[in-house]
């Protein structure tokens, strides 16, 4: 579906994407990072409106370059706003069904049809100017599904959205992806995309931390330190216990509970019974920060920058 | 395919510009002329020495050809590109098959549609109170000079705003300044690379205004070469700088990696 091979793109001396070497299979993709990270510059790239300084770039087989046999089978929804405002829903999404090759009669049909999946059809005869942010929203993803395209690119789709409304296009995701089509949604907030999609791709500063799902990107962190919050009435005893066995990296008791560090969570978890028998300590809660999806990102981006070993 | 989507974009910008302000400046460019020759009218009211049909002729090429679609063209031209770019709204037409062309060359039919029916109806109404017999002549010369410059200062605006989106209007008044207005007076080969020395040479000839043959700057400054010449360089003129927009438009990057936060 998208090729990428040692792309890199230069703003001047800037560096929006870092040779990026990508190849993804046909299926729906979460494209994470922090704001900055690059995200929006190699959606820019995905459809053709940046050219890369260095590599190459084929989405769908193509390059997307001034491609409009490849415009016709994608679908894009940018991150900012840039709708009219003196004109309606239905003309402004019908005006783009016809700049894809539709006739009058089939944009209409097609921009009421992809209107009324966003739920907009009571509002699309009104200027976008009266819209609230959600609305216009659902507008953007209206425009970008209303000709059917194979692939669907989104920049941060959920913005501005309330909660009903995130769910709604969460929902409507979905059904996109069971539908068979292929999706890249850019995000920078996790627990948006981790609801809809399995499979990430990471970047932070132009470079692609990790790509797969969470199980693979979890994979990679094996040698990376897990922090580890053991709860107890005995903080010190059980931390003397742990340094003794030397299975910590690193420790420190706050409350009435131990956090530590470990290359060995496995070892740990597996010896750690025992050891509490003997020592005669109970714990009352454990539980590992690095469960989590978001801890997982938080220690790849340490990871890349450096402040991980 | 790539002209239906010209065509949709045209019908689209026109109406969209049905708007309040727009009217207005439609409203203000097309009195505009009438309301100067009207002044005139009055203030020669009582002079025994009334301007004969030359005069009037070249008071109505100032007004219509050069002021209203210099002007008119300017406004709706220039900002062709800059106002997509400021407004978001490009990338939504740069993933449309043929959209960027689309947008540029439907932008620019709009705009002679608009400024075109202004400096036409311009010229009807100012030649209507024109105080000559015969003003049939002043219009069959100055209609055809209407026609010959509208499209050609929208290519020009229309080029230079998308070579300079960032700085469009500064950059097209100044090149309106420099080049129309002072370099097209120059006597020299200059001149002849701008739209206002051809517009003026088609003046003097059609409306058959004497020229002083004796002085070779008189004949710089409005151009010796014959009618025909004038009018085919001003269509390739327009042809060439559409073009050379079309290329730039294709070939640049106008997507701002601000336009998304990540």
């Amino acid at each position: 579906m998208i090729q990428l091979t040692n792309v890199t793109k230069l703003y001047g001396t800037v560096i929006g994407v870092n040779d990026m070497t990508l190849d993804l299979a046909a299926g729906a993709y979460g494209l994470l990072g922090p704001n900055g990270s690059g995200k929006t510059t190699l959606l820019s790239l995905l459809t053709g409106q940046l050219i890369p300084t260095i590599g190459s770039v084929r989405v769908l087989g193509e390059s997307p370059r001034n491609n409009a046999e490849l415009f016709r089978r994608l679908g894009y929804c940018p991150g900012s706003e840039g709708l009219y405002a003196n004109v309606s829903a239905l003309e402004w999404v019908r005006y783009l069904c016809q700049l894809q090759g539709f006739t009058s009669k089939d944009a209409r049909r097609a921009a009421e049809a992809a209107l009324a999946t966003v739920g907009m059809t009571a509002a699309m005869n009104r200027p976008i100017a009266s819209y609230s942010r959600g609305m216009r929203q659902r507008v953007k993803l209206a425009q970008a599904i209303a000709h059917d395209p194979d692939l669907l690119i989104l920049d941060e789709p959920f913005n501005g959205l309330d909660p009903i409304g995130r769910h709604e296009m969460g929902e409507l995701l979905k059904t996109w992806i069971a539908e068979g089509k292929s999706l890249l949604l850019a995000s920078h907030l996790l627990y948006e995309v981790e609801s809809i999609t399995d499979r990430f791709l990471l970047i932070n500063g132009g470079r692609l931390l990790a790509s797969g799902t969470a199980a693979e990107v979890q994979a990679l962190l094996v040698d990376a330190p897990n922090e580890i919050t053991l709860r107890t009435t005995q903080p010190h005893r059980l931390a003397g216990l742990l340094v003794e066995r030397e299975i910590t990296d690193s420790l420190r008791i706050s409350d009435h509970s131990v956090v530590l560090s470990t290359r060995h969570p496995g070892q740990l978890y597996e010896q750690l019974p025992s050891w509490l028998a003997e020592s005669q300590i109970a714990i009352t809660e454990m539980h590992s920060a690095d469960e989590s999806l978001q801890a997982l990102f938080n220690s790849l981006l340490k990871i890349h920058r450096g402040e991980v070993v | 395919m790539i002209f239906r989507s010209v065509a949709t974009v045209f019908w689209f910008e026109s109406r969209r510009a049905l708007t309040a302000s727009r009217l207005v400046w439609w409203g203000v460019l097309t009195l505009f002329p009438s309301l100067i020759v009207g002044m005139i009218r009055m203030a020669i009211a009582d002079d025994p020495n009334q301007p004969g049909p030359e005069v009037w002729t070249v008071f109505l090429f100032a007004l219509v050809p050069m002021l209203v679609s210099m002007l008119g063209t300017f406004l709706w031209a220039t900002p062709v590109v800059s106002a997509e770019l400021e407004g978001k709204s490009w990338v939504y037409l740069a993933v449309r098959p043929y959209g960027t062309i689309a947008v540029l060359l439907g932008k620019y039919l709009a705009t002679i549609a608009w400024v075109l029916s202004s400096a036409i109806a311009s010229l009807i109404l100012a030649a209507l109170i024109v105080p000559l017999d015969n003003v049939g002549g002043i219009f069959s010369t100055i209609l055809p000079l209407t026609i010959l410059s509208c499209p050609a200062y929208a290519a020009i605006y229309l080029l230079l705003g998308t070579l300079f989106p960032k700085r469009s209007m500064v950059i097209a008044v100044a090149y309106t300044l420099i080049f129309e207005l002072i370099v097209s007076m120059i006597p020299a080969l200059i001149n002849t690379f701008t739209v206002q020395f051809r517009l003026r040479t088609l003046l003097f000839q059609w409306a058959d205004i004497p020229i002083r043959g004796d002085t070779n700057v008189l004949l710089a400054f409005v151009g010796n070469p014959p009618a025909w010449e004038h009018v085919v360089v001003l269509v390739a003129f327009t042809l060439i700088l559409l073009l050379v927009a079309i290329g730039v438009v294709r070939e640049r990057e106008f997507s701002a990696s601000e336009e998304g936060n990540g």
